[in-house]
């Protein structure tokens, strides 16, 4: 039991983190639940018919999507905001759907075979990858992704790669959704393609509004209370998509930035800490006169 | 037999092009999806079989689903998209309007339950049907198909003809401008979001009729698509979603025919993913300046 905890928390808090690095230079991705359907399947595949042992085939399934994230990113990250939204949209629905029919993988029946996941590898992952997101915060790469989320056209004259920055973060995204893919699969010992549908992708997403979508750790916060609260309440988890529900909608309205709003400072600034200017999501009515030419 | 399934392929396109509309209509005026516009869907089979089982004769079941799904769409508007009205918070929009859907899902499902649930109509009804030139059709499926037609060119006059259409058009054109000249835009968003929902309900309750079923996860099965539909057909271009919807439902039943209909649905979102990424006006859509904002 005390097992099933840490792994879930674990392969959540990396979700999360993986729809971050995505949404720390400005896209947001509704794919992450195919990307942890590829890297579910490659490494699985790997162990069950290979015999490669999964400390070893968990990195090769990550390395593979990310090639994966990179060339569908390539031409996705050309379209921008609301256009992105629906591409990832569609990569969710098209990976989970061609999963389903191919008969080596077993089709909608599932995978099965995986095993030895162990859960402290889950949380050994979660420390190295909170300590070099953490490393990224503190360094003026935080900068560059600041600039090119909040505004492309400055980033771009800042002599910003902005194709390079954006397709990185949607690639390393993508490769580390599909690592915990890996591990999550070889501790369920089976999958199938359905489990892996848009509504993963869709939760992943909201742990991460829940938590602040500003800060690296208000994403693991909002994945680790998404995880053990249904747990441990016992009402909540028949309510789980109502009460998740709810909380988003009620965060978005009164605490646009998530609970956990901050931003770690990377240089001293004259504006105040932790009243970061707005983030570029909702609230400021006042700016709908914003003509479309004007973009 | 090939004539048949384009016929019920018509059928089908024409549901799909009727929740097409709906969020066509909505990204037109605000530049926003409405990720609960699938759901709203969904909840218009089980208003039109709840109401069925209380008893109501079809059309009276239809304006109650029509109505209520309206109004939940004004509910939609206010709670998901009133406050997130700017132009940077397509993000926050597409979220909230998700995060109300996943709370619509639920509660259906602890109305309903997780299993489909028949609507009580009299089978002769369901089955009904005539010889057309050799080629039999069921009634129903014919006047689901002159509904939803019927609804798209009321639709469409409105839009085009009226008043009320002019101000939409406006408001779809620069919300700003709009309202110098006059345009109450939250009250023209808000019958936008009404009729949008209420045309989604309707198709809902189509669907609802035409399988004898409604389901809680029709939402994400069919209603989703329809958006891969609005965008193949040109994002707020209510003509492209109409011939769209068509075109995706003539394909896809021509794919069951073929025997490959389980990879309809991915073709469907390729078909939109590559659209998107050679031609953002649509299918149909002229290559005008309005239709190439991001």
């Amino acid at each position: 039991m005390m097992q099933d905890y840490i792994m879930f928390t674990g392969v959540n808090i990396l979700l999360a983190w993986s729809v971050y690095i995505i949404l720390m230079s400005g896209s947001l991705s509704f794919a992450n639940g195919a990307f942890m359907l590829i890297g579910a399947y490659v490494s699985g595949v790997l162990t069950v018919k290979f015999g490669v042992p999964l400390l070893v085939a968990a990195p090769i399934a990550g390395a593979a999507t990310f090639l994966f994230g990179v060339l569908v990113g390539f031409p996705a990250l050309r379209t921008r905001g609301i256009y992105l939204i629906l591409v990832t949209v569609g990569i969710a629905v098209s990976v989970r759907g061609v999963a389903e029919s191919i008969p080596y993988i077993g089709g909608v029946q599932g995978f099965s075979g995986m095993s030895g996941g162990n859960p402290w590898h889950v949380v050994a992952l979660v420390f190295g990858v909170g300590a070099a997101l953490w490393a990224v915060s503190r360094s003026p790469l935080q900068r560059i992704l600041d600039a090119v989320r909040e505004d492309e056209l400055a980033a771009a004259t800042l002599g910003i790669n902005i194709v390079h920055v954006k397709l990185t973060c949607f690639g390393i995204g993508a490769g580390l959704a599909a690592v915990a893919g890996s591990f999550y699969a070889h501790y369920m010992l089976h999958v199938t393609p359905d489990g892996f549908g848009i509504l993963v992708s869709v939760y992943i997403v909201l742990y991460v509004v829940l938590g602040g979508t500003n800060n690296l750790w208000g994403s693991a916060v909002g994945a680790a209370i998404m995880t053990l609260l249904p747990e441990l309440v016992r009402g909540v988890a028949q309510w789980r998509p109502t009460v998740f529900g709810l909380t988003i909608i009620a965060l978005l309205l009164l605490r646009p930035d998530g609970l956990l709003a901050f931003r770690i400072p990377t240089v001293p600034t004259v504006r105040p800490p932790g009243k970061a200017r707005p983030s570029g999501q909702g609230q400021d009515v006042a700016r709908t006169d914003e003509t479309p030419e004007q973009r | 037999m090939l004539l048949e399934q384009i016929i019920n392929g018509i059928v089908l396109g024409s549901m799909y092009a009727l929740i097409a509309q709906g969020y066509t209509l909505v990204f037109g005026v605000l530049d926003k999806l409405n990720f609960a516009h699938s759901e709203i869907f969904m909840l218009g089979g089980f208003l039109a079989v709840a109401s069925v089982a209380l008893g109501a004769p079809l059309p009276v079941a239809f304006l109650v689903t029509a109505g209520i799904s309206g109004l939940l769409g004004l509910m939609v508007e206010f709670v998901g998209f009133r406050k997130f009205r700017s132009r940077d918070a397509h993000i926050t929009a597409a979220l909230s309007s998700f995060a109300i859907g996943l709370v619509m899902i639920d509660l259906a499902q602890k109305i309903w339950g997780t299993e489909a649930v028949a609507i009580a109509l009299p089978d002769e009804m369901r089955i009904a049907s005539i010889e057309f030139f050799g080629i039999r059709i069921v009634l129903i499926k014919l006047a689901i198909l002159a509904l939803s037609l019927g609804l798209m060119f009321v639709l469409h006059l409105v839009v085009a003809r009226t008043g009320l259409g002019r101000s939409i058009r406006a408001v779809a054109e620069s919300a700003a401008d709009a309202a110098l000249y006059g345009v109450n835009v939250t009250r023209v968003t808000q019958l936008v979001f009404f009729i949008a929902s209420a045309l989604a309900g309707v198709a809902g309750m189509a669907l609802a009729i035409r399988t004898g079923y409604a389901n809680s996860e029709t939402g994400f099965s069919f209603g989703l698509k329809a958006l891969a539909i609005m965008a193949i057909g040109g994002m707020g271009d209510l003509r492209g979603a109409f011939l769209g919807g068509l075109l995706v439902g003539v394909l896809e039943a021509l794919a069951f025919q073929w025997a490959v209909g389980q990879l309809a649905d991915v073709a469907v979102w390729l078909f939109m993913i590559f659209v998107l990424l050679v031609r953002p006006q649509g299918l149909f859509g002229a290559s005008g300046a309005k239709d190439t904002r991001a």
